[in-house]
């Protein structure tokens, strides 16, 4: 069923609304979509693309057993990189080190703002896990020094510390450094670091195109009236409101 | 930190030091028993210390440091020298890569520890991760500048160095251009390489991974620099396909890729211009130089170099870069006030000294942006380089105070003179009073020239400032060229500009030294009013005694144009002034007639002998009541005659003052005793006089 919405043109004096915007139906805005015309290879080297960035292991390689569609890096490294990973969304942040300097010595001996990042989540573990004199003996001996070779990170450096003043620190001021999301936001750091090691981009396409997506809608609302994707995770076109 | 709940025996500061210091010790402990541990029979005990100390060192200096002090270089070298297991090669090797990742001391261990060879050797190894681990080490090895030097010209060595470049593994192919990126230096070696194919090898890489493209772009740069042959035949390779690939890589998503890229560039359009007639990507080149510039780490410091040579001497490039709006970008990161490397302060204040050299806007800009503050940091940093580059600039933006001072544009908006200039120049002037006497002879030259620029047209309290830090022995030893033994033959190509006449310096003519730039400076100084001249009469006369040594000692003509404009000046004041330029003149007792005046009347240099024309002048103005006394002086030396001699002169300027000499002259000649002579000159006088 399709509506019809038509705006009258307004007189030139009219403050707003002067120029009417093109109405499409439904039904000419689906006929204009199936016009285009994709290729399934393209939509699987997506699918590939993301599942491998993202660091889906089992689902890539099952997906290139079904689809035919050949993953842009050997799956093995994925692996390894998905273990480092792992090991930071699960506190294990010592483990994670080692597993990334297995994988690529010179990813943290050039790249000192992700090893601060790393000591730093050791540090917020240890406080998590209570263990406050070896948090102090940790800060002392691993983090000061960098605090010292790097001006930006002291501010950091504070601010973790100031996690050991706090008798509740889960209510501090700082207490975002103990949320799961900071273990997130590290693990994402060193899955970037080792993708551009390895000479791969490190985000997937996907997204980029979903914002694409968004971007040009808004672009045509200026211009036009016509259904809506408003739902990324459903896709479904929604007619303009009333 | 103090909490009950949190268990903490910490109230006193004693308990909370001897925590601190137990965990220094501690830690301490620790490292000395992974340090024994290496030494272990077992070679699982071996590899799992091998592993710890690898761990702990990558990406931590101090740590790196602290082992190295242990010793922990030596025993790693032998773990790698006496093992065949290959879990064991890799740790070691990846250890011992991780002391040379950019850490000076860490590379001379492992060198020392000659464990070289056997690293080489392991790119034959069969095992794939023993390959892998041996060529980082190796690359980190040959981007220090204390890696050995590689014998490009043995086939041996080239045959090594393309199967390097060959190999399909990503770290080892790397290598081959890391060791051609650091190690090649002549243009020989150049030739050589190129013969040999080595840029058709080096093109493929391009097209290769991050660390691979990387790694081409740095060796290219290197084989390319200062070598048109090299880079026709580089642009040459199926038409040209891989300068296009170099200037797309300018665009590059990654920084490090775009800086190295334009480097390249630079390294080509330095070489040979005429690949670039394109406006277009010159200036695309200039922008994304600039852009990079605002990256904070290697990359950012390296742009800066890279931009200060691309614009070097090329008044083209710097209007783009100007009208890029460089100069305001720089300066706003010389404002940031954090601790900019200073690689990247030398590359910033030479960009900056490159744009005002030529540029009159650009020094107007930059004059009105207060950096002298910055400046005079710069002036007082602890590198060299930073020191020079600043140098540098200031001179070439104080270029401008001139122009204002004539008149010559009326946009200059810092007054010099202003009291914040005032202010700014007590701290400047000292800074650069102070490099002066460095013992660098760019940095004298510069600051001399800086410091001299300042004094031109200065005003009086500009002057006691300079006296007051400078005080006559200073001068003296500047003058006579005590100060250093070393010839500054080099250091005069730092732009001569800021003359009171016009002089062009081709090759061919002597080099002044900093003798005359203190003799120029100090003619300046004394330049304007009578107080200025006192200066020179400080501690005796000392100053006064050593110019008329220096000009006693047939000194070059360049010094002596500047020691009697010194003359000249002095004897442009009181009385006492002209007689003591009398006395240094004519010192009694002369042992033999030594009168330097005539030789410099007789001189080819047409400045000399006008220098020497106006000290005359001065001396025997008709106004001064010793100027008859003066004139027989001068006589009877058979200056005056001379000057009779020289009346055509060939120099116009000459030629006129000697007239005006003469008729000063007039006044002390009796009418009784006209001679047809001077019968002569006086109708050629009045001549010239009334009717020219």
């Amino acid at each position: 069923m399709s509506l019809f919405r038509i705006f009258i043109n307004q007189d030139d004096d009219d403050d707003d609304m002067a120029t009417s915007k093109k109405v499409i139906t439904r039904e000419e805005w689906e006929k204009k979509l199936n016009a285009v015309k994709l290729r399934k290879q393209d939509m699987n080297t997506l699918v590939m693309n993301f599942l491998v960035t993202e660091g889906y292991v089992d689902a890539a390689a099952k997906f290139q057993t079904e689809s035919a569609t050949k993953p842009e890096i050997d799956l093995a490294t994925i692996t390894d990189r998905m273990a480092v990973k792992k090991a930071v969304q699960n506190g294990h942040v010592e483990d994670a080190i080692e597993k990334v300097n297995d994988l690529n010595p010179e990813i943290l001996d050039t790249n000192p703002e992700l090893f601060f990042h790393l000591q730093q989540q050791r540090l917020i573990e240890l406080i998590r896990q209570g263990k406050t004199e070896e948090a102090l003996e940790f800060a002392q001996e691993e983090l000061a020094p960098r605090g010292e070779e790097n001006q930006a990170f002291l501010q950091e450096l504070e601010k973790t510390v100031a996690l050991l003043v706090f008798e509740d620190a889960s209510n501090s001021p700082v207490k975002d450094l103990l949320d799961i999301s900071h273990r997130l936001k590290t693990a994402s750091e060193v899955n970037a670091a080792i993708l551009t090691s390895q000479s791969h981009e490190k985000d997937p396409k996907l997204p980029s195109l979903l914002k694409m997506l968004i971007w040009a809608q808004n672009q045509l609302d200026e211009k036009a009236v016509y259904p809506h994707i408003n739902d990324l995770s459903t896709g479904q076109l929604q007619d303009p409101p009333e | 930190m103090y909490s009950e709940q949190l268990n903490l025996a910490m109230p006193t500061t004693t308990t909370s030091s001897s925590s601190f210091s137990s965990a220094a010790s501690s830690s301490g402990n620790r490292q000395a028993d992974v340090f024994s541990r290496l030494a272990s029979p077992d070679p699982e005990v071996k590899l799992k210390a091998l592993r710890e100390v690898k761990n702990q060192i990558i990406g931590n200096r101090t740590k790196k440091l602290s082992f190295l002090k242990l010793g922990a270089v030596p025993a790693i070298a032998s773990a790698l020298s006496d093992s065949e297991c290959n879990s064991i090669l890799v740790q070691s090797a990846a250890a011992l890569g991780s002391f040379a990742c950019g850490f000076e001391a860490g590379v001379q261990a492992v060198l020392d520890a000659g464990v070289f060879p056997r690293l080489l050797r392991l790119l034959t190894s069969s095992d794939e991760k023993v390959v892998d681990a041996g060529a980082r080490s190796l690359r980190m090895i040959f981007q220090s500048n204390q890696a050995p030097k590689y014998d490009f010209l043995q086939e041996k060595n080239m045959e090594f160095l393309f199967s390097l470049l060959n190999s399909e593994n990503e770290n080892v192919s790397g290598l081959g251009a890391s060791i051609i990126a650091h190690a090649c230096g002549t243009t020989v070696e150049q030739q050589v390489l190129c013969e040999a194919g080595v840029l058709e090898k080096l093109v493929i890489l391009l097209d290769g991974s991050l660390s691979q493209r990387e790694a081409c772009l740095e060796s290219l740069a290197t084989v390319l620099k200062n070598n048109p042959e090299a880079v026709s035949r580089f642009v040459g390779l199926e038409a040209g396909r891989y300068l296009s690939s170099v200037t797309e890589l300018t665009k590059d998503r990654y920084p490090r890729t775009r800086l190295l890229s334009c480097l390249c560039l630079v390294v080509i359009y330095n070489t040979s211009p005429s690949y670039f007639l394109n406006m277009g990507t010159k200036s695309s080149l200039v922008t994304t130089l600039l852009e990079l510039l605002n990256d904070p780490g290697q990359s950012g410091d390296e742009a800066a170099l890279g931009l200060s040579s691309l614009i070097a001497e090329k008044e083209d490039l710097q209007k783009l870069a100007y009208e890029a709006n460089a100069i305001k970008n720089i300066v706003d990161i010389l404002k940031t006030g954090s601790e900019l490397h200073p690689k990247r302060l030398q590359g910033l204040f030479l960009s900056l000294a490159e744009l005002c050299s030529k540029l009159e806007d650009c020094r107007c800009s930059f004059l009105s942006l207060e950096m002298l503050d910055l400046l005079v940091n710069a002036l007082r940093h602890n590198n060299a380089d930073v020191r020079t580059a600043a140098c540098i600039c200031f001179r070439n933006a104080a270029r401008s105070v001139k122009v204002a001072v004539l008149g010559a544009l009326s946009n200059i908006v810092l007054d010099f003179s202003s009291p914040k200039s005032t202010f700014i120049e007590y701290g400047g002037i000292k800074q650069l009073i102070e490099l002066s006497k460095s013992m660098d002879p760019n940095t004298r030259c510069s600051a001399l020239r800086a410091l001299r620029n300042l004094m031109f047209l200065a005003d009086k309290k500009r002057k006691e400032l300079f006296y007051s830090e400078v005080k006559a022995q200073g001068f003296v030893s500047l003058i006579s060229g005590k100060q250093s033994p070393l010839n500054h033959n080099h250091m005069i190509h730092l732009i001569l500009q800021l003359t009171t006449k016009t002089k062009t310096y081709s090759s061919s003519d002597p080099e002044p030294t900093v003798q005359e730039q203190g003799l120029a400076l100090l003619r300046n100084l004394v330049d304007g009013c009578i107080n200025s001249i006192e200066f020179v009469f400080d501690e005796e006369g000392l100053i006064l005694d050593t110019v008329g040594r220096q000009l006693r000692k047939s000194p070059q003509a360049q010094m002596a144009i500047q020691g009697m404009y010194v003359l000249t000046n002095v004897a442009s004041g009181t009385e006492l002034h002209k007689e003591a330029v009398m006395q240094q003149l004519f010192p009694q007792p002369q042992a033999e007639s030594n009168n330097f005046m005539l030789k410099f009347l007789q001189s080819h240099e047409s400045q000399l002998r006008s220098a020497t024309v106006w000290t005359i002048i001065n001396l025997i103005s008709p106004s001064s009541p010793g100027a008859l006394d003066r004139h027989v002086k001068l006589r009877e030396e058979g200056i005056i005659p001379q000057l009779k001699n020289m009346v055509n002169d060939a120099c116009l300027d000459v030629k006129i003052r000697i007239r005006t000499v003469l008729s000063q002259s007039m006044s002390f000649v009796p009418d009784t005793l006209i001679i047809p002579q001077v019968k002569a000159v006086r109708k050629s006088l009045y001549h010239y006089l009334y009717h020219s």
